[in-house]
C-alpha cells in the first residue's frame, strides 16, 4: 500500500453523481486520494494541492469551461489534465488537445476506463520526469546504466551479462574511437589477451544479437576488420544499412 | 593373377564392413566438432552428438572384438586387427574429450588455433574414411597415408605455436590451464589418425 507522501492524487471537477461515485470506488480500489468539487478552483489553489491529476467536465460545471482548462494547462504543465464531457465537436476536442489537455473521453463512458487513461498519463509524465541517474549514457534507443551494470530499451533490460555490459560500456567510453580487441580484453578480463582468442568477437556478437533484439532500428557496434570494434548509434534504413551516425548523449557522467 | 594371401584368405569381410562403419564414423565426429569450434559458443549443443558418435565408436569397437574373438581364420592378422580398432577408436575418443572440456571447463569462446586444429583433424578423418575402403583388396593407399602424415605434422606445429601463445605476456592462467589440455586433446587425436594410418600401411604391405 503506497504511503500518503507517494500517494497518487486526483481531483475531480464534476457535478455528475453517479459517475463520481462510481469513480471513486475505482480510485479508493487503486489507492489514489481523491478530491471531488462541484465548482471550478483557482489555478493557485490547484497548484498548491500538488495534483497528478485533473479530471473535469467543462460542459457540467459553469466557470470550468475552455478558458478555464486553457489557464490550468499552461500554469500547470506537469498536472495531468483529462476532459471527460458529454456532446462535444471534434473541432472542440483538437482544440482542447492542442492546447494542453492530456486526453479527451466522451461520456457516456466507463469510470474503470476513464481512471485506466488517468494512470496512463500519470504513469508517462512520472517516468518523463524521473531523476536521470549518475553514469546514465543515451545512444539511440540505449540506455546505459553503470549503477545497475545494464542498458534498457524504453525502460526494457537488454538482459546483458556483466562481461557483456563491461565490453559495451568500454566501448561506449571510447565515444566513437575504435578500440583494437587486445586492448578491449586486457581492460575487461585483466590479462593479456592470448594470441588467436575469439573471447572478445564472441562478447561483440552477443552484445549485438542482445541489442539487436529490443532495438532493431539502430546499429550500435562496428566492425573494423582486423582492427577491432566503435561504438556509434545510427540508425538504419529500410535496406537495413546503417545510415547517417545520431549525436551521442552523455546525459550525465563522471568520466570520459 | 591373385597372391597366395588372396588364394588363402577367409572370405569373412565382416571386418572390413566395421572397419568401414568406424571409418564414416570417425569422419562424422571430426566433422561435428570443426562445426562446434567454428561456431562456438552458439553450436556447443553439437557436443551431444558427438558423444553419440564416440557411442557408436565404442559399439563398433566391440563388435570387432567380439567378432575377433569367435574368428578362428582371419581376413588379416589378429593383432593388426586389434590394434587398428583400438586407434580408430581412439580417434572418437579425443575427439569427444574436446568437446567435452569445451563445456566442462566453461570455455566462453573459441581459439582460432584450436579451430585451424580441429579442421586438420578433419581432413585426416577425412583421409582415413577414404582410405579405409581400399583395404579390402589390400590396394595403394600411400596416398592417404602420405596426406595423412602431412597433416599430422601441420597439426604438430599449430599446437606448438598454439601453445607458445599461451604463454605470452600476462595470460590468465586459468586460460592456459584450460586451452593447453584441450589442445592436447586435440593433438591427439590427430596423433591417432598418424597410428591408424601407420597400421593400415602395414596391413597392406603384408597383405599385398
Amino acid at each position: 500500500m503506497s504511503s500518503p507522501l507517494d500517494q497518487r492524487r486526483l481531483m475531480v471537477l464534476d457535478a455528475d453523481s453517479g459517475f463520481v461515485r462510481v469513480l471513486a470506488n475505482r480510485v479508493a480500489r487503486v489507492g489514489w486520494h481523491l478530491d471531488v468539487r462541484l465548482a471550478p478552483i483557482a489555478v493557485e489553489t490547484l497548484a498548491a494541492m500538488r495534483l497528478d491529476a485533473l479530471l473535469l467536465d467543462p460542459r457540467a460545471l459553469p466557470g470550468a469551461g475552455e478558458d478555464y482548462v486553457i489557464a490550468v494547462c499552461e500554469a500547470l504543465p506537469a498536472l495531468a489534465v483529462i476532459v471527460c464531457s458529454e456532446r462535444s465537436t471534434t473541432a472542440e476536442r483538437v482544440r482542447a488537445l492542442r492546447l494542453g489537455v492530456d486526453d479527451w473521453v466522451t461520456k457516456p463512458c466507463h469510470p474503470e476506463e476513464v481512471l485506466a487513461r488517468v494512470e496512463a498519463i500519470t504513469r508517462r509524465r512520472l517516468r518523463a520526469q524521473a531523476p536521470v541517474p549518475p553514469d546514465a549514457f543515451v545512444a539511440g534507443d540505449l540506455e546505459i546504466r553503470a549503477d545497475r551494470f545494464q542498458a534498457f530499451v524504453n525502460g526494457r533490460s537488454v538482459e546483458l551479462t556483466r562481461r557483456e555490459f563491461e565490453v559495451l560500456s568500454m566501448l561506449v567510453k571510447a565515444e566513437g574511437r575504435v578500440l583494437e580487441r587486445a586492448d578491449i580484453y586486457e581492460r575487461v578480463w585483466g590479462y593479456t589477451m592470448v594470441r588467436g582468442d575469439r573471447s572478445v568477437d564472441v562478447f561483440v556478437r552477443k552484445l549485438r544479437a542482445k541489442i539487436e533484439r529490443v532495438s532493431p532500428g539502430w546499429c550500435y557496434v562496428h566492425t573494423h576488420f582486423g582492427v577491432g570494434y566503435r561504438f556509434q548509434a545510427e540508425p538504419r534504413d529500410s535496406s537495413d544499412e546503417p545510415r547517417k551516425s545520431a549525436h551521442f548523449t552523455a546525459r550525465s557522467h563522471a568520466g570520459p | 593373377m591373385r597372391s597366395l594371401s588372396g588364394v588363402i584368405a577367409p572370405r569373412d569381410r565382416q571386418f572390413f564392413d566395421l572397419f568401414e562403419e568406424a571409418g564414416r564414423n570417425i569422419l562424422r565426429a571430426s566433422d561435428l566438432l570443426d562445426q562446434m569450434l567454428r561456431g562456438y559458443p552458439d553450436k556447443a549443443n553439437l557436443a551431444r552428438d558427438i558423444l553419440i558418435c564416440e557411442q557408436e565408436g565404442d559399439r563398433i569397437t566391440h563388435d570387432i572384438i567380439e567378432r575377433l574373438n569367435k574368428t578362428f581364420v582371419t581376413p588379416i592378422d589378429r593383432e593388426d586387427i586389434y590394434s587398428l580398432a583400438s586407434a580408430l577408436d581412439d580417434i572418437v575418443d579425443f575427439t569427444e574429450e574436446v568437446a567435452d572440456y569445451l563445456g566442462l571447463y566453461k570455455i566462453e569462446a573459441p581459439m582460432e588455433q584450436a579451430q585451424r586444429l580441429a579442421h586438420i583433424l578433419l581432413e585426416a578423418s577425412r583421409a582415413i574414411a577414404e582410405c579405409l575402403p581400399r583395404l579390402r583388396g589390400f590396394g595403394d593407399i600411400s596416398h592417404y597415408t602420405v596426406e595423412i602424415n602431412r597433416l599430422e605434422n601441420d597439426g604438430d606445429r599449430v599446437t606448438r605455436e598454439a601453445v607458445a601463445a599461451l604463454f605470452e605476456g600476462a595470460t590468465d592462467p586459468m586460460v592456459v590451464i584450460r586451452w593447453k589440455d584441450i589442445y592436447e586433446r586435440l593433438e591427439e587425436a590427430i596423433d591417432s589418425t598418424e597410428r591408424a594410418a601407420n597400421i593400415l600401411e602395414g596391413i597392406v604391405l603384408k597383405n599385398a
